[in-house]
């Protein structure tokens, strides 16, 4: 008896957290990825690499002297010019083309190749490790829960709500659901779709950038982090249905859940083709994703 | 038109090498250096490749081997046993060197071993640990000079032994060939020594989150946790136990592999007290060894790790063993090699006739300030362990 206590106590309550931090972490990587995956219907390879490119930037200003704190607002600062310029010089230029989903894909590929490669001439090969802003934890039930692991969920749960504001209840957000849901029309209406589809590739890419530094100190920063969480992301966003923020979170958390509590009862290394094989059935069975709707229609 | 320009090339190229073959004595001797120069291993092969160089630096300044110069020639392994396969062949076929070595993938070297034995040559390791190359798939072509993941192993589970007697290990590793066979060799070498198993647990390689674990290792009670894993993983275990407070309760042990110079700076403060075995450190007060750190500093501006120390040996190995055979002839050479001991920078080795694993002292060295410093020391025909090689 004492040994289900403890193993519900020790074991699987920790589990349930650190799936809900891992959660968040997806979740935030996921959003801009689906944002733009709804509206522009590019699939962004490149976007681990932004991610990554987040973080990097992050250790550079780290070390001028910039604080923790204030890369979380400086960092997707940068990194919205330098979305909207991505967009404007190398995505609008294949976008009209008839086979523009092979394009963008092998275009954003390529770019994340690129970026890969820089950052390894820029910062070397080698693993760089920024120390975590807040350290210590709290002791709940007798489980301790990392300051700084509380202090993303936190942070990311408001970024998350923040992002469905943004599309939701704003104008510019109403002008990329429009453009979303028929472009033609939208233009015609006065909306500049053009800059729309830059400047929401720019706020997904800064969403990106923005991970890369909230999650730096816990899962440290090398050239091929961008791989890291991506392919977990992309099956988030099919599972919860393209361009869908809802679903993302749902799917995010669904996900995550199914890979820290099976990797309990299984081998970790056959939690990842569980929630692929989870993807695969979504993707037969209701190829909308769970919650449905495609940005703007719903 | 092409491939009768390759046949021209070839014949003269098959004529040239005759003439080479019977060559005078002052023709230099060949030694093909099949090494990771890119890729994931970079680090290792630039180890290798510095080790060599200074061995070669100083037997050719003091007259080479039976007075013939001694020549390196590289070829990128990329740590892929394919690769290394190819260029090992075109070592042997179109270089036609002496002897060969600079495998680091395991796999590297058991299918580099397979060629040496139909191209009758002869090859040797100074990195691969996995415990098979000169144990079940041993093969009277191949030598190795460093030291197995089962000695590395020995050398830990004597320390750990001594240090906390019946302690309850833990044990975490990589999900692949590497991972498994390094937990099940320190398990068994620790359960022998009397420690007792509480759970393992193997991760994917490339983990990234290592904290779903640690409510398994505080329910299984465990005081000890070995780990095998390497590169970033390591990097990102260490910092996610740091941030769970987990390091306060728990002794931490593992690989040689698992903390390293490459990793070491990103780990910080977070990797003192972690405990190893290896075969080498820069430290061992020998004059010897200092002769040799303060040679290769000089020479390459920067220390040398195991690989460097082993791979400056192997020259210094084959170098007495031609000398003892007076030839390059492999039969001749192979029998010179059996049984040979011979000077290095951790002492004098020597070779296991049986199964062609080199004997040397092991030490347990433990992270103090970023640094490994030496805290044990196990005997070489203690840490070797049982001759399990059959095929010759």
């Amino acid at each position: 008896m004492g040994g289900a206590v403890d193993y519900i106590q020790f074991v699987f309550m920790p589990q349930v957290f650190n799936g809900l931090t891992i959660g968040v972490a997806v979740i935030l990587m996921a959003l801009g990825l689906t944002i733009i995956f709804g509206l522009l219907d590019v699939i962004n390879m490149a976007h681990g690499e932004f991610y990554a490119l987040g973080a990097y930037l992050g250790i550079t200003l780290a070390s001028h002297g910039v604080g923790f704190w204030l890369l979380l607002i400086a960092v997707p600062l940068v990194l919205l010019p330098l979305g909207y310029g991505s967009d404007r010089l190398l995505i609008q230029r294949v976008f009209h083309q008839k086979d523009r989903h092979m394009l963008t894909l092998l275009l954003t590929f390529g770019l994340a190749i690129i970026m890969e490669d820089m950052f390894k001439l820029a910062y070397g090969p080698n693993t760089i490790r920024p120390e975590t802003p807040i350290s210590g934890g709290t002791e709940l039930f007798g489980n301790f829960f990392p300051s700084y692991r509380l202090f993303l969920m936190v942070f990311g749960t408001v970024t998350i709500a923040a992002v469905w504001l943004v599309v939701h209840r704003t104008r510019y957000g109403s002008m990329v659901r429009a453009a979303a849901f028929d472009k033609h029309m939208a233009s015609s209406l006065g909306v500049p779709v053009g800059k729309v589809y830059s400047a929401t590739f720019a706020f997904g890419v800064a969403l990106a950038g923005l991970s890369g530094v909230l999650l730096a100190p816990i899962y440290s920063v090398f050239p091929t982090m961008g791989k890291d969480f991506i392919l977990m992301a992309f099956a988030v966003v099919i599972v919860g249905g393209l361009g869908n923020i809802k679903g993302v979170v749902f799917a995010g958390l669904l996900l995550t859940q199914v890979q820290a509590i099976s990797s309990l009862y299984i081998s970790p290394v056959w939690a990842d083709p569980l929630v692929f094989a989870i993807m695969v059935l979504v993707l037969m069975v209701r190829p909308q994703g769970i919650l449905g709707g495609k940005l703007g229609h719903a | 038109m092409r491939n009768r320009c390759w046949k021209t090339f070839c014949l003269t190229f098959a004529a040239l090498a005759c003439f080479a073959a019977y060559g005078d004595a002052s023709e230099p001797i060949k030694i093909g250096v099949v090494t990771p120069l890119t890729g994931t291993y970079t680090g290792i092969g630039q180890q290798v490749k510095w080790g060599l160089e200074l061995a070669a630096k100083e037997i050719n300044a003091s007259g080479g081997i039976i007075g013939r110069k001694v020549d390196l020639l590289y070829e990128d392994e990329e740590a892929n046993p394919l690769v290394a396969t190819q260029k090992a062949e075109k070592l042997f076929q179109v270089s036609k060197v002496d002897f060969l070595t600079g495998t680091v993938n395991s796999a590297s070297t058991l299918a580099v071993g397979q060629l040496a034995e139909r191209n009758n040559k002869l090859i040797a390791t100074t990195v691969s640990f996995s415990d098979a190359i000169t144990g079940e798939k041993c093969s009277p072509n191949v030598f190795r000079v460093n030291a197995k993941a089962g000695m590395q192993s020995a050398a830990l589970a004597e320390w750990l032994a001594k240090e906390k007697p019946g302690a309850h290990v833990f044990y975490l590793g990589p999900d692949y060939e590497m991972g498994r066979s390094t937990v099940a060799a320190f398990k068994s070498a620790a359960e022998k020594k009397g420690a007792k198993s509480t759970g393992e647990v193997f991760a994917p390689l490339g983990n990234k989150d290592y904290s779903p674990f640690f409510g398994q290792i505080r329910a299984a009670h465990a005081s000890v946790l070995y780990t095998s894993v390497a590169g970033n993983d390591t990097v990102r275990l260490f910092t996610q136990m740091a941030e769970y407070g987990i390091r306060q309760h728990l002794t931490v042990v593992g690989a040689s592999g698992t903390v390293t110079s490459q990793n070491i700076g990103a780990i910080g403060k977070v990797a003192d007290g972690y405990v190893t075995g290896v075969g080498y450190s820069p430290e061992i007060d020998t004059s010897e060894n200092r002769k040799f750190v303060a040679a290769f500093r000089g020479m390459h501006k920067a220390d040398p790790d195991l690989y460097g120390a082993d791979s400056y040996g192997l020259l210094y190995f084959y170098k007495a063993a031609v000398e003892k055979a007076k030839s390059t002839d492999t039969e001749k050479v192979r029998t010179a090699m059996r049984g040979i001991k011979w000077s290095t920078p951790q002492g004098m080795k020597e070779m296991r006739a049986g199964d062609h694993q080199a004997i040397q002292d092991m030490y347990a060295v433990k992270v103090v300030d970023g640094k490994f410093k030496i805290i044990g020391k196990v005997r070489g025909n203690t840490a070797i362990g049982p001759d399990t090689c059959q095929r010759f």
